[in-house]
């Protein structure tokens, strides 16, 4: 009994060394500083230049080895021989930002066990944060920085094999009040003049048009719907379908957007000409899971949570990897 | 702690004899030791499992999706290595080894954790075989429990170690927040510290665990006969045959039809935040909260059970339901209303879960009670996942307060059916 228990004493006393150990090791050096390491995203002059040489981007860096340049904000470019810039000290898990550069950053907080919203104002300083209840999906600031909308998955929300599901928590943000103002699923939505109300409704992907009315998409089962809404009446119309994340262009004729295909969690980008009723499947043939954004009136970029691209928004060309360990792109006009 | 029995009395004395009712209250060492091992082992799986999602997603860029994926798969795998688990230990007669290779394929999945970086993929697989590792050791485990406990005891005992176990679980999620706190985004010293419990859990079972206590003790009383027949290597046929025996059939059925009519805690957990509209990130309280009632009430119900009838416990630990589904349905209920469903679904795990354990217990025959307990535990999780894929459905198609009803309809119906079922056949074999 007692060479038992002299067995146990050792075992624990090299788990609490070990433990304790590395736990003390790994407190001193979480804020190391490996923070002056050079930014492993790179600009792709080549794919730059094929489309809208010298426009400007923000991208959040994708550096999952070094915990410190994650999600870290850079600027660029997009021409030969441009190095990005370091932009702010922000590290964000998604990000949007209008011309006058308010801005929200969706990020993870400082023990990273929970995420927050952090509204920015000029020189990306931050103004006011809230508290995200999951993981950060998507963010849209309104273009005269009155609103934004975010969204993010609600983790654990998978209730048992075979019935996967997901669920979205998505909000409209008072920029200068810097909290959430109401969840979607507060809108009275119609179609066709007839409420339109499904028990398993769950909303994502804002994109404001003006400081009032924005784009959202509505999922309930397999149907994903584009909403039309305002945020002063909090009321919306069901305008179309198959459509997911949508993003109206710079001269608001058109929507970029994720199309599914199948049942499988594939998407196909796609610009729908609101006028015309035109829709084309962009040359990108891979599944992207991206709410996209406009580079300027021809060109989409968007990202594979990986690298950043560029594509026509016609339809024609073919895609150009733009900038390499970045995501989460902004145009900036 | 629980009162543990000191120099293994229980050990050596056959657990049948008439000095079990005086010693019925206590509770064996043996049990205590594999609730240590539990609870230590919890903290290590709910300290990954709390922080699992943020860390594929944070550190690895996985899509909520993908992990949504990874959990599915894990059901229909669990419930076949149980079944083969529960039947090799029993014909093996090694319920402490194989419930050790559940236990230690757990750790290692933890030093998996700290030495691999990442592949969402690669996480994915050690996920699955983590618990593989889970479905391996429940059944001999559950079985080792019973086989340490004197019959009158049995409730009791599930009851210690249930209470053991859910502290773990509570525990683990903490550990996590608090090493978050201090050395913030450091993902390896969470697995790092989760690796060590889990270390600490196989030791205690390794070294205190005793594999085999009932065969010991017949031995020691010298009566090798009895010792050979409860003891006899059981085949495949004689486990499928378990069906067959009418006491464990009607066991099977009731607590299947009960089951049936269950809604799953994630689904009322949801149903309560509708309703009551708290923040969403209050929601974790919520299992919080019944956790904890469940720790405190595990023990106290386990020895009630034992007094005054273990199925009599059982069924009323369901009509604890009644309450919770009556919250979902009155949303008036408000906060008053929130508490009380979360001490009743506390109280529900309680009066269930260990408890119906201990009536299988009570009935298996020593050399089949990982069997059928393995088997009992996988029919009851299939019907679990049958309602709980009946109830997103309903609630679907025809909201929340439909999907109550119906649930209510059905659980008072499974009640009555159930205790009918169970009143005709006697609690304890002959």
């Amino acid at each position: 009994m007692s060479s038992r228990a002299l067995a146990l004493a050792a075992v624990v006393v090299v788990c609490v060394i070990c433990g304790a150990g590395y736990v003390t090791v790994a407190a001193l050096t979480a804020d190391g500083t490996t923070s002056d390491a050079q930014p492993r995203l790179v600009l792709d002059s080549d794919g730059a230049a094929a489309l809208a040489p010298g426009s400007e981007l923000l991208v959040r860096a994708v550096d999952y080895d070094n915990p410190r340049l994650n999600g870290r904000l850079f600027t660029l470019t997009l021409a030969a021989g441009q190095q990005p810039r370091t932009a702010g000290d922000l590290a964000c898990e998604r990000v949007h930002e209008n011309a006058a550069g308010a801005g929200l950053c969706l990020a993870a907080k400082r023990h990273g066990f929970d995420y927050e919203g952090v509204v920015y104002g000029a020189g990306r300083r931050p103004l006011h944060r809230f508290s995200i209840p999951g993981v950060p999906d998507r963010a849209r600031v309104s273009p005269d920085s009155r609103y934004a909308g975010f969204t993010a998955f609600l983790s654990g929300h998978t209730y048992s094999a075979g019935v996967r599901s997901f669920s979205t928590h998505t909000a409209i943000v008072d920029m200068r009040a810097g909290k959430p103002l109401f969840n979607l699923d507060e809108l009275e939505v119609t179609r066709d003049g007839e409420p339109f109300e499904r028990a398993d409704a769950n909303f994502w992907g804002v994109a404001f048009t003006d400081g009032d009315h924005f784009y959202a998409t509505l999922g309930s089962g397999r149907n994903h719907y584009l909403l039309e809404a305002r945020v002063s009446t909090r009321r919306a119309r069901v305008i179309g379908e198959h459509i997911e994340c949508p993003s109206p262009s710079p001269d608001s004729t058109r929507i970029a957007y994720k199309r599914r295909i199948g049942k499988q969690d594939r998407w196909r980008l796609h610009v729908l000409d609101l006028r015309s009723g035109r829709d084309v499947p962009l040359s990108e043939r891979r599944s992207i899971d991206d709410q996209p954004e406009w580079l300027d009136n021809d060109t989409i970029v968007y990202s594979d949570d990986r690298n950043v691209y560029a594509v026509p928004a016609d339809g024609s060309g073919r895609p150009h990897r733009i900038v390499a360990r970045a995501s989460s792109p902004v145009a900036l006009r | 702690m629980y009162q543990a029995e000191r120099s293994g009395a229980m050990v050596r004395a056959p657990p049948a004899a008439a000095g079990a009712r005086q010693r019925g209250a206590r509770v064996s060492r043996n049990v205590v030791v594999l609730g240590t091992v539990s609870l230590l082992t919890d903290v290590s799986s709910e300290m990954v499992a709390a922080i699992l999602p943020i860390y594929l997603v944070f550190a690895l860029g996985a899509s909520p999706l993908q992990f949504g994926i990874v959990d599915g798969i894990y059901q229909g795998v669990s419930a076949l290595v149980r079944l083969a688990s529960g039947f090799l230990a029993d014909r093996w007669r090694r319920h402490k080894e194989v419930a050790a290779v559940g236990y230690g394929l757990s750790a290692a999945c933890k030093a998996g954790l700290v030495g691999i970086s990442g592949s969402v993929a690669a996480i994915g697989g050690i996920v699955l075989v983590d618990r593989t590792g889970k479905g391996i050791r429940t059944a001999p485990r559950d079985a080792l429990i019973a086989l340490s406990s004197a019959p009158s005891a049995l409730a009791t005992a599930f009851g210690v170690h249930r209470a053991m176990d859910t502290a773990g679980a509570m525990l683990g999620p903490l550990v996590a927040f608090g090493l978050l706190l201090i050395a913030p985004a450091r993902f390896d010293a969470i697995f790092v510290v989760s690796l060590c419990f889990a270390v600490l859990g196989l030791a205690v079972l390794l070294l205190f665990a005793n594999g085999r206590p009932r065969e010991r003790a017949e031995a020691l009383d010298g009566d090798e006969a009895a010792a050979s027949s409860t003891t006899a290597r059981p085949t495949l046929r004689e486990a499928a045959a378990l069906f067959a025996e009418p006491r464990f059939r009607t066991l099977v059925v009731a607590a299947g039809i009960l089951a049936i009519a269950t809604i799953s805690d994630g689904f009322v957990y949801l149903g309560l935040q509708r309703i009551l509209g708290f923040s969403l990130t209050a929601f974790p309280l919520l299992f919080v909260g019944s956790a904890a009632v469940y720790m405190a009430l595990a023990i106290p119900i386990g020895r009630l059970a034992d007094r005054v009838g273990r199925r009599l416990v059982f069924v009323v630990g369901y009509a604890l339901l009644l309450p919770v589904y009556a919250v979902l349905l009155l949303p008036s209920a408000g906060i008053p209303g929130l508490v009380l469903a979360l001490c009743a679904l506390g109280a529900y795990y309680a009066a269930t879960d260990g408890v119906l354990q201990a009536i299988a217990s009570g009935l298996l025959p020593d050399n089949l009670r990982a069997s059928g307990l393995a088997l009992l535990v996988t029919a009851t999780s299939l019907a679990k996942l049958a309602s709980s894929v009946a109830f997103g459905l309903i609630w679907t198609l025809g909201g929340l307060e439909v999907a109550a009803a119906g649930f209510t309809v059905a659980l008072v119906v499974a009640l009555l059916a159930a205790t009918m079922i169970l009143a005709r056949s006697p609690e304890v074999a002959s």
